[in-house]
């Protein structure tokens, strides 16, 4: 047989091992047997020299040729055998998407204190400054100064704690108010949140609850500005397209004084079953009012000069509505079933 | 207030529904709390002439009547054995709904057929006596309505009454508000009754205490016929507002009561020694009052005495010694003004509140008193047969006359932010009695004397702007002249507790107040700077807390009595430290009036400091294990890191409080300035606040001291690579793994970019006594770092460790 002759067959012979070679070893094994260095074709291509001349030329490309088209096929094998085999593996790499993940931790915040922070947001947004005050108060700020005097029948009501002799645990944030007003001049606007105190336990009454107190004074302030303002606040927390409504309010420290109900963010009064609003489509928002002339008298600002509006909200009891909580006492008993909602 | 609506319209015509009555109400006065209803809601209550009674057949307590409704007889069955043939009834016939919600049927008892039922007075809603039926007045006319002769069902609103408001503590005052809403008139019955009687000059009066009582006035009515029960009218109304009808002569003064606002004793003229004197009790003197309570009274509390004996605790509660009784035929009539202010107090120190102090307390118009006196006595000598005296003792030095009060309708429009016209105005404010004067938006009102809260123009355009309506203020927004924030500690307190949220803990807020017990368990002092409460709810919150912990701690426990494994709680709140001050006069004068001495500081008078702090329990299970993670315990370094993730820059000695396990707890510092602390719970402590057999952790932090995202500052960095390199060192067991960190630290070496510690291990290969510790280096430097430079800087942590901490180094 010629040497061209043998050159075609044993370039057959690889290219049929390079077709049926299973894996990228395989293949490695048909590289070094048809090309490696003793390759019967690497042999044939060492003894090109030795062949007559006339067949040199001839055997040279035949060779060069039968070089080639194995390398090529080897290239071609070599992709598509590891693209088999990376599929293979990734195959072999799947996990159960149905697993949980890693668990990173979620924690908590308090109810009541992601309404604060939501009413706190609201009024910061408006150009409202937070205030703040202690709680253990004295006897002037939490009575006297806002316009409950000694032996006032209001004073009856607050249900107050006594600590040392004239002082108190704040039985409403509004002795911050005064505070505020007696370290500057108008214009005053600040909300107050904060805890308060009232010698009170029962279903709806906790010794310990949270108020938002909000102040504003400032020239030509009227109780439509009131309203606009803390119908504007209760649709921030509650939801767009809610109505309020006013009515008459008594609070020693304002006058007039109002109390703002909003529309059932449930069922808007069209269910008389209602389990947010018992059927009644209002809520019970806030009280507030026009600060009293005495008030602002009292902390030197001139009543005619300065108008102004005060309000206090209870966050707890709205938490309980935005959220559907029925107990108020269950808000400071720190029970994880309870906190781990929120 | 209870009102009900049928007395209502004695005064004011209306027609609204129960509903549109309440809305009204409460959008335009005040709120209405809630509406009860009496007797019999719809159907048919007709009378009954008793024609056959007698017992049922079948049923020992039974009785079975025939009666005849006009044109028909009805076989009845009675659970009561009072009526007789010839007796008139009222008898609610089979589908009629009682006030319960019931809806009455025809029935069978025991074998009978019963046609409606017999009523008694509670079933009508007259009384609460229940143990017969009602006989009707011979008068009544078999098969006529019951209605034509009183109500048989009643609607009653509770209006919730603002202390201001002590007007509204009466009915007159509810129906001339509402006839000032309705704008139509108001009707106030006339009183009339002739003289006759006995005089009661007979008496004396000395009012000692003229202070504590503005007025006091007394009438005689003799001849009142013993024994005599109030018309079924005046005991439905008393009834249906509330109160228990007693007998003719009390239900007479409650009733005007009810109608004024006004209380009125009355005194058997009998008992009563010479004459009545008003007076401030002796210290320590007794009284037995009409409950069988004996009282003692100080020097302070006003006293209606004789001039023997205490006979009234004023304006409070009437003693035994001269009430009237069922023998009763002479009486003295008080109606009187005190302090309200006299009796607030007088009734909070005994503890005792009754529908009188109730009133008293507000502050009451002293001319009511005339009016009410001749209220009442028109009652009682119409109901009790009485005859009045011509004379009347009274005691009023200073009569009250109507004040007047400027309004200007450009100061309304100012405050309530709607138009206020002068004739709307002038319209509404007469409607409540006032007298209107003035011209060109200047009005001047003369206020009626029984609206003791219209003082100011403040309080006119209040009452301007409820019965305009309050929907007709319109929405606006003020142009605010400042920019909004927080400030930078209101920002920190929110970031800190969004991180430890974010962290994985819960927000909890608990009860500042603790018992004794937490101090004690916690073996911290309770005695020396602990705020107490004068009145706490229990004992159990008779102080102030001084430290987050036990309140954290008692949750905790709380979570696994619940049957939790375990969990992490922080909290962001204030501890109380009392802090006497100096000067005590000073501070109880600043505490009271506000005043504060030039050389004094506010916060130094105040007496109580509150400071703020941040603190968190995690006990048990914090993350139970899952599938491809461990489970995490609460413990030292679980709290640590919290710690370092809130005070960068902290460093960590032992110390802390002795309810921490005392090898496992640090005393925080930053920059020198203590912290707070972190520990686990001593075992013994855990056990006493019902954590034992857990592990617990803790720490309590100044939370003003706390940074969680200090402000960044730019640092430049170099692109080159960085060299990472470990060195594991074998040094003593004692050696402090802080104090190697730190010596290597001290270095200051330029290159090293990050040092941290990844294994600390003690056994196997490594001798007794010792340990290893494991630390891994980053350098990075301007340029390609080369080994030769990175051996030099390991060398130099080498030398240093082996220098300063004995430290071998292991080679691997």
């Amino acid at each position: 047989m010629s040497v061209t002759g043998r050159i075609e067959e044993v370039k057959s012979e690889a290219l049929r091992a390079v077709a049926g070679a299973g894996s990228t070893a395989e293949l490695e094994n048909a590289r070094v047997k048809y090309l490696g260095r003793s390759a019967e074709l690497t042999d044939i291509k060492k003894s090109i020299g030795k062949l007559p001349p006339e067949d040199r030329k001839e055997v040279g490309r035949v060779s060069n040729v039968a070089s080639r088209e194995i390398e090529s096929a080897l290239a071609s094998r070599t992709k598509a055998l590891a693209a088999a085999e990376r599929e293979a593996r990734l195959r072999e790499e799947a996990v159960d998407v149905t697993l949980p993940g890693v668990p990173y931790p979620k924690g908590h915040l308090h109810p009541t204190l992601r309404v604060i922070d939501e009413v706190v947001d609201f009024f910061v947004g408006l150009g409202y400054r937070v205030a703040e005050g202690p709680e253990a108060e004295t006897d002037y700020y939490n009575f006297t100064a806002l316009n409950i005097p000694p032996g006032h029948p209001a004073r009856s009501e607050h249900d107050t704690f006594f600590l040392d002799e004239g002082l108190v645990l704040r039985t409403h944030t509004s002795p911050v108010q005064i505070r505020t007003m007696l370290e500057g001049e108008p214009p005053v606007y600040v909300v107050v949140p904060g805890r308060t105190y009232r010698r009170d336990s029962d279903p709806t009454h906790t010794p310990m609850f949270h108020q938002i107190e909000g102040l504003a004074v400032d020239r030509g302030l009227t109780l439509a500005h009131l309203k606009g303002t803390l119908a504007a606040m209760a649709r921030h927390v509650f939801g767009e397209g809610l109505k309020v409504r006013l009515r008459p309010g008594y609070f020693q420290f304002v006058e007039p004084g109002v109390e703002m109900d909003l529309s059932c963010f449930v069922c808007d009064g069209t269910d008389p079953n209602c389990k947010v609003c018992k059927g009644a489509g209002w809520l019970e928002m806030l009280g507030a009012g026009m600060v009293d002339p005495a008030v602002l008298e009292e902390v030197g600002y001139d009543p005619e000069e300065y108008t102004g509006f005060a309000f206090g909200m209870g966050p707890d009891r709205m938490a309980m509505v935005k959220y559907g909580i029925p107990d108020l006492r269950m808000f400071f008993e720190g029970d994880l079933r309870f906190l781990k909602q929120f | 207030m209870r009102v009900p609506l049928s007395w209502l319209r004695e005064y004011v015509d209306f027609d609204l529904s129960t509903g549109e009555l309440v809305e009204l109400i409460s959008l335009r006065v005040q709120e209405v709390d809630g509406v009860s209803r009496l007797g019999v809601l719809e159907g048919e209550v007709v009378v009954g002439e008793v024609v056959e009674f007698g017992p049922h057949p079948n049923a020992d307590r039974l009785s079975v009547a025939k009666v005849n409704l006009g044109g028909r007889e009805v076989q009845i069955v009675a659970g009561a054995p009072n009526p007789y043939p010839g007796a008139r009834v009222p008898v609610v016939l089979p589908g009629s709904v009682m006030a319960d919600g019931t809806k009455l049927k025809k029935a069978k008892l025991r074998g009978l057929e019963s046609y409606g039922m017999m009523m008694s007075e509670r079933e009508l809603g007259i009384s609460q006596e229940h143990t017969g039926i009602l006989l009707l007045d011979d008068t009544c006319e078999a098969g006529s309505p019951v209605e034509d002769y009183f109500p048989v069902g009643e609607t009653v609103l509770e209006i919730d009454v603002f202390p201001n408001r002590p007007d509204l503590w009466g009915m007159i005052g509810v129906a001339r508000e509402l006839a000032a809403l309705l704008h139509t008139e108001l009707r106030i019955p006339e009183p009339a009754f002739g003289t006759g009687g006995e005089p009661t000059e007979a008496y004396t009066l000395r009012v000692e205490a003229e202070d504590l009582c503005p007025r006091y006035d007394l009438r005689r009515v003799s001849g009142v016929e013993p024994g005599r029960v109030a018309p079924l009218e005046m005991r439905r109304r008393i009834f249906a507002a509330g109160m228990r009808p007693i007998n003719a002569v009390v239900d007479a003064t409650n009733y005007v009561m009810l109608e004024t606002g006004q209380p009125i004793h009355v005194f058997d003229a009998k008992l009563v020694r010479e004459g009545i004197v008003v007076r401030r009790a002796r210290s320590g003197e007794e009284i037995t009052l009409l409950d069988g309570s004996v009282r003692t009274l100080d020097e302070e509390m006003l006293l209606i005495a004789d001039e023997e004996r205490g006979l009234v605790i004023a304006g409070v509660m009437g003693a035994e010694e001269a009430e009237v009784g069922d023998e009763t035929t002479d009486v003295l009539v008080e109606v009187a003004n005190f302090d309200g202010r006299n009796i607030l107090e007088t009734s909070q120190k005994l503890g005792l509140r009754t529908d009188a102090s109730g009133r008293f307390e507000r502050g009451l118009d002293p001319n009511m008193v005339g009016y009410a006196m001749d209220r009442v006595t028109g009652l009682l000598a119409e109901e009790t047969g009485g005859r009045a005296a011509a004379d009347t003792l009274s005691h009023y030095p200073e009569p009250v006359v109507p004040w007047e009060v400027p309004l200007r309708l450009e100061r309304a429009k100012l405050l309530l932010g709607m138009p206020v016209e002068k004739e709307e105005a002038t319209g509404i404010l007469r409607s409540l009695g006032c007298e209107i004067q003035g011209e060109d938006g200047r009005l001047v009102a003369g206020v009626p004397t029984f609206r003791r809260d219209l003082r100011r123009e403040a309080d006119l355009i209040e009452e301007l702007g409820r019965l305009m309506g309050l929907d007709r203020v319109p929405e606006d927004l003020p142009g605010v002249p400042q920019p909004g924030g927080l400030t930078s500690g209101q920002r920190k307190t929110r970031l800190l507790r969004r991180t430890l949220a974010d962290l994985g803990l819960a927000e909890a807020i608990t009860y500042p107040f603790g018992p004794d017990r937490w101090w004690r368990d916690l073996g911290l002092d309770s005695h020396g700077d602990v705020v107490r409460l004068k009145n706490p709810l229990s004992q159990e919150g008779s102080n102030l807390r001084s430290t987050l912990l036990p309140g954290l701690l008692d949750a905790a426990a709380r979570n696994r009595a619940f049957g939790l494994r375990g969990g992490a709680l922080f909290e962001v709140g204030r501890v109380f430290l009392s802090n006497a001050p100096e000067d005590r006069d000073a501070s109880l004068r600043f505490r009271l009036t506000g005043e504060l001495p030039a050389s004094a500081s506010a916060s130094g008078l105040m007496g109580v400091q509150e400071y703020p702090r941040v603190g968190a329990v995690l006990a048990g299970i914090l993350q139970p294990a899952g599938w491809n993670v461990a489970e995490r315990r609460a413990g030292f370094f679980e709290a640590r890191g919290l710690v370092e993730r809130l005070v960068p820059g902290a460093t960590f000695e032992p110390g802390g409080g002795g309810f921490l396990h005392p090898g496992r707890r640090a005393a925080v510092r930053v920059d020198g300035v203590e912290a707070g602390w972190v520990g686990e719970l001593h075992p013994e402590v855990a056990g006493k606040f019902g954590l034992e057999g857990w592990p617990a952790a803790a720490f309590e932090l100044d939370a003003e001291i706390c940074e969680p995202d200090p402000e960044p500052r730019f640092e430049a960095y170099a692109n080159v690579p960085a060299v990472g390199r470990d060195l594991a060192v074998v040094v003593d067991r004692q050696v402090r793994v802080g104090d190697l960190l730190e010596g290597v630290r001290s270095l200051r070496s330029p290159l090293l970019k990050e040092l941290r510690v990844f294994d600390v291990y003690e056994g196997g290969q490594v001798p007794e006594g010792k340990k290893s510790v494991a630390l891994s280096f980053t350098f990075q430097g301007e340029e390609t770092l080369t080994d030769e430079t990175v051996n030099d800087e390991m060398g130099r942590v080498s030398g240093l460790l082996e220098a300063e901490f004995g430290a071998s180094v292991r080679t691997s």
